[in-house]
């Protein structure tokens, strides 16, 4: 099982010692790229060398396209971070460093600095690459740095600085002001004030308050949170115990968390079991009169309980259904009782805020989005993974410097997709947004939790905006019917349309529904369903209008609208298509120029993929 | 779709269970994750059951149960293949691997084989948008496949459970 994947390794604190250190990526991205048996080559090959190191797993850096992610640290030198690491390179790296006291150059990917050490000759730093150095690692500070499960490691990084700052020293209200001044919105993707958020649920009256943590990530293609989960969890229980401080003596906090992510839970639990024994949590938490814990929920597979009040709804054992507000969670929330409710991203910020100042955040970001923003990098792009920027950075950097362009050179950039479900497509034109809450609005996406999925040219953009409402429509919980009965009748246009059945007046029927099922949906879900559709339709109206009136698809996605022909003045008569195809329906003769069959062909692409001179479009 | 048999369920069981949960009402989740922990699924006496003690109707415990798509009320197989659908996964030929599996294992979505080896469930997102197209079972996850390597992960499980049995 995952969840007990690290159970058997030896967990060591990676506070300076005087022993090489071995870290190796262990989120699920770094598991799924093989780390766990090369951690089993690594104990081998530490044994068989007789060497005396510590082996610290550690949560996600961002680079998931590089993982397996092996890092050396000799003592007194700069940790050195190989990737795509493989058995036969793992015996390089250990003869460079544990004998001939060097680096592996043909592997190694940079240097990260380590206090009062020494860096290598010939090695670029991390900071400098590419990928790193449009980025500003506030939330992420950690990930990856230290040993998830070691409540040490968190300490040894100014861990929990932030909650002996405010018990000590400050008043709820001080809290409150701060995170106001800090301009930090919520990152879940409703961008409301948390300090705002925060004051008003310390004003509602009564003794009994409740903290949400909000960990439910459902957008498809977005995993910022898991990140921070597995990779910092106790920034987030931080967070939470800082925000019942503030809204005024909550003594009891929930984590709803979705259970695909079992490893964020796992790493999660530990924390909790640690942060008790040291009294972060509990009773009378560093000696004062505060007392707070937190439990964790476990989620069931609904994607609207990321939707605060239906979350709410789930947590409390009903169907998780979302209720009209008012009444605000700040108001009644868990149990009738007035709840703050935070993302996962935005409790992973309060800890540095708090100890940094909120002038500090706010010196970082735009006008209206200050602070920074992390991001699932995910698609056509060459280095896929999670970065983290200040807010307001240009669509085109992060696409292009960060991410390294596209993944296939010849295929150029198409559309970004942000915000998932509730987001839209930006096209090449939209490069410029400054990616913050206002803007991206304005260019018909959302900055959404932080999922952008870039589309190159071959990428199909109607097939997109059905993939999307096909989302929500099986995602809609069927409490309100424009919701319900709109997404439905919108997905089977949109279906029509893919399949070559297109009419005309199709598209404009789809925005009149569009509009109707924005206006009057009950909750957020329904309100951003038709996002995808409308962005796509004012961007690549042309797309849309050559799947129904030429029932063409230019990306040649949509299988019905693909026809497959042989241009006669290409075609060498060499035969090679012929053979591959498994319904029989291309027919060639010797000398003479191939036919294929269309009522035949099952558009499998084996001919296309076959032919050397790119004859067959 | 095989005929599938059902558990015999134990009140003990489910008493122990809710106990747990000091018999709240707004731990019923909670508990029917627990109870499908214990079954593989949850069995419709077990629902009874689980109603009768924490004192919730009928209609609401099966309100509940059908409103959430990670329980079950049939039993699931061995191994269920969980292919990730999500965006990523999807531009880059998620589709492909489910139909490989349907074509392979002549099960839908949702359907057990007859052997009750393999269930494939298709499911949203598991986060891991990089190493697309991806798939996890049993906690695994394994990334970047095709539908070659998702033959191959098949027949790989299914020579474990042969070998396990030999063993046994």
């Amino acid at each position: 099982m995952l969840t007990e994947a690290l159970e058997d390794v030896s967990v060591a604190s990676s506070k300076l010692t005087d022993l090489p250190i071995i870290h190796i990526g262990m989120a699920t991205c770094g598991l799924a790229s093989g780390a766990r048996p090369l951690l089993e080559l690594i104990k081998k090959e530490v044994q068989k060398r007789q060497l005396n190191v510590r082996i610290i797993p550690t949560g996600c850096i961002g680079m998931c396209h590089n993982e397996p992610l092996v890092d050396v640290t000799m003592p007194g030198r700069y940790r050195v971070s190989y990737r795509n690491v493989k058995a036969m390179t793992l015996t390089q790296i250990f003869d460079s460093h544990f004998t001939k006291n060097e680096f592996a150059k043909k592997y190694a990917t940079c240097q990260i600095p380590m206090e009062g050490a020494e860096p290598y000759e010939g090695l670029i730093l991390m900071a400098d690459m590419p990928f790193f150095k449009g980025q500003v690692k506030i939330v992420t500070k950690r990930c990856g740095m230290i040993d998830p499960l070691s409540i040490e490691d968190y300490l040894s990084m100014d861990g929990y600085k932030a909650l002996k700052k405010v018990l000590t020293s400050m008043t709820p209200a001080q809290v409150v002001d701060e995170v106001t001044k800090s301009g930090l919105r919520g990152r879940g993707g409703g961008g409301f004030p948390t300090g705002l958020k925060w004051g008003l649920t310390q004003k509602s009256p009564g003794p009994e308050k409740y903290v949400v943590c909000n960990a439910d990530e459902g957008d498809p293609g977005a995993f910022m949170d898991r990140s921070v989960l597995e990779g910092d969890p106790h920034a987030v229980l931080e967070g939470m115990i800082i925000a019942a401080f503030a809204v005024g003596n909550a003594r009891q906090g929930y984590i709803y968390c979705r259970a695909e992510y079992p490893l964020a839970i796992r790493h999660l639990r530990k924390a909790i079991d640690d942060a008790r024994a040291h009294n972060f949590l509990g009773e009378n938490i560093l000696g004062t009169d505060m007392s707070f814990d937190i439990e964790i929920k476990e989620g069931a597979g609904a994607y609207v309980c990321g939707e605060e009040t239906a979350l709410l709804a789930s947590l409390m054992g009903e169907r998780g259904m979302p209720w009209p507000k008012p009444p605000f969670p700040a108001q009644k929330g868990v149990w009738g009782k007035p709840s703050v409710i935070n993302n996962v991203e935005t409790l992973g910020n309060i800890g540095h805020i708090l100890l940094n100042g909120g002038d500090w955040y706010a010196s970082y970001g735009s006008e209206k989005t200050k602070g920074t923003k992390t991001f699932a990098l995910t698609g056509s792009v060459k280095n896929s993974g999670l970065i983290e920027v200040p807010a307001g950075t240009p669509l085109r950097e992060i696409i292009f410097s960060i991410g390294g362009g596209m993944v296939e050179k010849k295929i150029p950039f198409k559309a970004a997709q942000l915000g998932g479900p509730s987001g839209g497509c930006i096209p090449v034109d939209g490069l410029d947004t400054p990616v913050d809450f206002e803007n991206v609005v304005a260019a018909g996406a959302i900055m959404g939790s932080g999922g952008i999925v870039v589309m190159d040219e071959a990428a199909c953009i109607v097939d997109t905006a059905k993939f999307f409402l096909k989302f929500t429509q099986d995602e809609s919980c069927g409490e309100c019917t424009p919701c319900r009965v709109g997404s439905k009748i919108m997905l089977d246009i949109l279906t029509r349309i893919t399949e070559g059945k297109g009419q005309e007046g199709d598209l404009d029927e789809l925005v009149r529904l569009s509009m109707y099922v924005k206006s009057n949906s009950l909750c957020g879900l329904g309100g951003a369903a038709p996002n995808p559709v409308l962005s796509t339709i004012r961007y690549f109206r042309e797309e849309y209008e050559a799947h129904i009136r030429d029932k063409r698809c230019p990306g040649t996605v949509c299988n019905e609208l693909i026809k497959y022909v042989v241009i006669e003045e290409d075609c060498t008569t060499c035969g090679l298509c012929e053979p591959v195809c498994p319904s029989g329906s291309v027919t060639w003769e010797k000398g003479e120029v191939a036919h294929i069959d269309l009522t035949t062909c099952i558009r499998c692409k084996a001919c296309v993929d076959a032919c050397k001179f790119r004859a067959i479009i | 779709m095989a005929e599938t048999k059902h558990v015999e369920v134990d009140l003990d069981d489910i008493e122990k269970i809710c106990e747990e949960f000091e018999n709240r009402e707004g731990a019923v989740v909670q508990v029917l994750q627990k109870v499908q922990e214990k079954y593989g699924y949850v069995p419709a006496e077990a629902l009874e059951l689980v109603g009768d003690v924490l004192e919730i109707p009928k209609s609401k415990m099966y309100g509940v149960l059908t409103f959430y798509s990670q329980f079950y009320q049939e039993p699931r197989g061995k191994f269920i293949l969980k292919v990730c659908v999500g965006t990523a996964c999807h531009v880059r030929g998620a589709g492909l691997l489910v139909d490989k599996v349907r074509e392979e294992l002549h099960i839908e979505p949702g359907e057990n084989t007859e052997d009750m080896l393999f269930t494939l469930e298709p499911v949203a997102c598991l986060g891991s948008c990089a190493l697309a197209p991806m798939a996890m079972v049993s906690g695994t996850a394994y990334g970047k496949l095709s539908a070659d390597k998702m033959v191959s992960l098949i027949r790989q499980l299914e020579e474990e459970t042969v070998h396990e049995e030999e063993t046994v």
